[in-house]
């Protein structure tokens, strides 16, 4: 079967930054008034190049007109390439790129294959959420998104290896800095939903040289019992959720409702406070003395506190503890990052972990990894 | 519908398509540095066989003379009345040569690693365990009820990181799980390291010793290379290796021994190996303790073909034994590199990803004590012709 391939072009993602805007929302004209010049159109043509020289599998290209897809594909000489979406204005906006994924869902194409950064991966997500698998071709100021590659020649080689079935779909998350509050000072990344990411297989061993790849849901599957067997063996303790894709999977599998983008409080198996906010959790804390925090990775680089999680503040992490601090992770996840990273805006509590050099995360059923740490502020 | 036999053919294709499928080339006689392989003469790169025993006149001639003794099978399982005199001899053999109080076999070494450590360690205690181990130790692990914990290769830090971890929670036992010599980088445990921290932390040592014995410690293995033999609490091997045989061993205290004789599963319900692959056992150690000059000869090659091959521009990783691979990057190359070689008369095998990292594929070359230089530069004429041809040096 062909691959078919939905690609567009954010042609403004990353020009905020050149001009010290950090980000592109919103603020395109300034952008443009102080001199930014287009990023993503040469990000998306260096990866196109690169996998048409290298790699050219036989794919169906669906895309946009003109410079949201269209040229790029077409100077490349890629013959079959299916405009379904017409710009119609100079000025291309987010409105664009929802309507063109529209068009994707409606076609279906199998991948989606932009260029832009985690806005241009918000509005994609906000139309085809888990239904498309996604591959970010990074453009933008801010990708801390698990969607993209590591560079554009890297996505050629993802596209290719996908096509070719050596990678596969697995969850992601999709982060976003409010850009606002980021341009008035204050760093607030956001988790804002799942994705469909190309990741790498789970492979477990079958002969010696013999591998067979398991699907991601059995491994979280296993993690959902190795936490299920935690609680019941610490009844005493209030545990407290994490967001993110992984830790709402362990949720929704021990049958508790759980909100994916915030912290919610479970105690004896059952859910007692849900999206809680640094106030919620501190007073569940002063009821419950003894609690236990699960987090796992979020987004591209490994964080599991300090993006997405701000309501685990500082003051959250010293009443809980450190070593009541229970990381759970895919191998996919860490196949991508192999780092735990922290950045909790606190130096003393960032250092504590900095100390540890390495933690123990859980990675299947009573199997845990020595983990390197990486903190920000050492 | 519930789905019936499709799922075969279906999960082969799969498997295939991703590469990742195992084609079985047989051989048209015994396993020796010149072999034939389907029909073509080549020389033997991929053997576990590094001290030439397999084939060796003193093996040979102890199998014949069991069989005519004792027949071809064993008739039972050891526990039953599958133990022949033949077997307790070698147990003894076994013992005397690791320098252990006691010792027993197994059918393989792959059921020594899965019928122990399951009995070794259950709720409550931990396993803790390098992440190349072999596939049999990872499944003996999966069967333990104990929790288990994995470190980077050869990491001691990491190492120590699980084993300070382990002393905040009160695990009953924690035993640490090793390869003595890790069978795709031909690399050596940290023994020494490893021995200082187990001490420390208060854990217990298991050894694989599949690719070591007859190869480390004048072929006595990584107990002797490190002498350790006695602090070593769970010393597993294999006949399959260079003693050219085949059959798993373990080695230990006379309790251990006990233990393992009254709780391994595979040992308890699975048939005794056959007589005559006892006596050609026995005879294996028989010959690497007489015929000191093999080990070193093996060694000579290894030190000869290593160099020589560096020097060539070859990458050998962290090769500290008869095996030494030669990293060429990714798993194209590598197979490429392996048909070349075979085109070539040269038998060795291309170790990809996922068995390694994606730019780590390699060919395993495996050195043999009777290799002669000729051998040895005919490989490396080969290797220097097809590293240009191909761009790897
Ligand atoms: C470390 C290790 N253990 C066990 C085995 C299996 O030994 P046997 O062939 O006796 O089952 C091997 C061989 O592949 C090995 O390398």
């Amino acid at each position: 079967m062909i691959l078919t391939v939905g690609f567009i072009v954010n042609p403004i993602a990353g020009m905020g930054g050149r001009v010290g805007l950090k980000g592109t929302d919103n603020v395109v004209e300034e952008a443009k008034r102080k001199g930014a010049k287009p990023v993503s159109p040469f990000k998306a043509r260096e990866a196109i190049k690169e996998y048409v020289e290298k790699y050219n599998d036989d794919i169906r290209w669906v895309t946009c007109s003109g410079i949201m897809g269209e040229n790029i594909l077409r100077e490349n000489g890629i013959k079959s390439v299916e405009v379904i979406y017409n710009v119609t204005s100079r000025d291309t906006s987010a409105k664009d790129t929802k309507n063109a994924c529209k068009l994707f869902v409606e076609y279906p194409v199998d991948l989606i294959v932009f260029c832009g950064g985690d806005g241009t991966a918000r509005d994609i997500t906000s139309i085809v959420g888990t239904r498309i698998p996604i591959l970010g071709i990074p453009s933008g100021v801010k990708m801390h998104s698990g969607v993209f590659a590591i560079n554009p020649r890297i996505a050629a080689r993802v596209i290719h290896e996908f096509a070719n079935h050596k990678l596969t779909v697995g969850d992601v998350e999709i982060m976003d800095l409010d850009e606002e509050k980021y341009r008035q000072g204050e760093w607030n990344i956001k988790l804002f939903g799942i994705a469909k990411g190309i990741v790498e297989p789970i492979y477990v061993q079958v002969g010696k040289m013999s591998f067979e790849s398991i699907p991601e849901d059995d491994i979280k599957d296993e993690l959902a019992e190795y936490i299920e067997d935690e609680m019941k063996d610490n009844p005493e303790y209030v545990y407290f959720f994490g967001s993110g894709s992984t830790i709402d999977y362990i949720a929704r599998k021990l049958g508790l409702s759980n909100t994916l983008l915030g912290i919610d409080a479970v105690y004896r198996g059952k859910t007692i406070a849900q999206d809680l906010d640094e106030k919620g959790i501190l007073d569940i804390l002063d009821r419950y003395p003894k609690a236990k925090l699960i987090l796992s990775p979020i987004g591209a680089q490994g964080f599991i506190l300090g993006r997405g999680n701000l309501q685990i503040s500082p003051k959250v992490i010293r009443k809980i503890g450190i070593d009541n601090i229970i990381v759970v992770a895919t191998p996919s996840k860490l196949a991508a990052t192999p780092l735990i990273r922290i950045d909790t805006g606190d130096k003393e509590i960032d250092k504590l972990f900095a100390m540890k050099e390495q933690m123990l995360v859980i990675i299947g059923y009573r199997l845990m990894r020595v983990v390197k740490i990486q903190t920000n502020n050492i | 519908m519930r789905e019936m036999t499709e799922f075969l053919g279906r999960e082969y294709e799969e498997m295939e398509k991703q590469g990742l499928t195992w084609v079985i080339k047989s051989l048209n006689g015994p396993s020796q540095p010149h072999v034939e392989v389907e029909g073509k003469k080549c020389i033997m790169l991929a053997s576990n066989n590094y001290l030439n025993l397999a084939n060796h006149p003193k093996l040979r001639e102890a199998a014949i003379k069991a069989i005519e003794k004792y027949g071809a099978g064993a008739g039972s399982d050891w526990s039953i009345a599958g133990t022949m005199d033949i077997h307790m001899e070698l147990y003894k053999k076994i013992a005397e040569f690791k320098g252990t109080e006691d010792a027993v076999t197994f059918q393989t070494g792959f059921a020594a690693n899965a019928g122990l450590i399951p009995q070794l360690a259950g709720k409550g205690d931990l396993l803790i365990s390098d992440e190349l181990n072999h596939g049999s130790i990872i499944d003996g692990v999966r069967l333990s009820k104990a929790e288990r914990a994995v470190y980077p290769h050869s990491d001691m830090g990491a190492l120590e990181k699980v084993l300070e971890e382990a002393n905040k929670k009160d695990y009953r036992r924690v035993i640490i799980l090793t390869d003595g010599v890790f069978s795709m980088d031909g690399d050596i445990a940290k023994m020494d390291e490893i021995h200082k921290l187990a001490e420390e932390y208060r854990a217990m040592i298991y050894v694989d010793d599949a690719h070591g014995e007859g190869v480390l410690g004048d072929g006595h293995g990584i107990g002797r290379h490190f002498d350790l033999e006695k602090e070593i609490h769970f010393q597993i091997g294999t006949f399959s290796k260079a003693f050219g045989s085949f059959g798993g061993m373990l080695a230990g205290s006379s309790d251990l021994i006990k233990f393992a004789y009254n709780k391994s599963r595979t040992w308890l319900l699975s048939a005794a190996f056959p007589p005559h692959v006892a006596a050609a056992n026995i005879a294996a150690l028989e010959v690497v303790e007489k015929e000191k000059d093999r080990v070193k000869r093996l060694w000579d090659n290894t030190k000869y073909f290593k160099k020589e091959i560096e020097s060539l521009g070859y990458d050998t990783g962290n090769s500290q034994t008869p095996i030494v691979p030669t990293i060429v990057g990714d798993s194209k190359k590598a197979k490429q590199l392996a048909e070349k070689l075979y085109e070539e008369g040269i038998f060795a095998l291309a170790i990809v990803y996922p068995m390694v990292a994606r730019d780590k594929a390699r060919i395993r070359n495996q050195m043999n004590a009777d290799f002669n230089r000729e051998d040895l530069d005919t490989i490396l004429n080969v290797y220097e012709k097809l590293g240009k041809e191909l761009k790897i040096v």
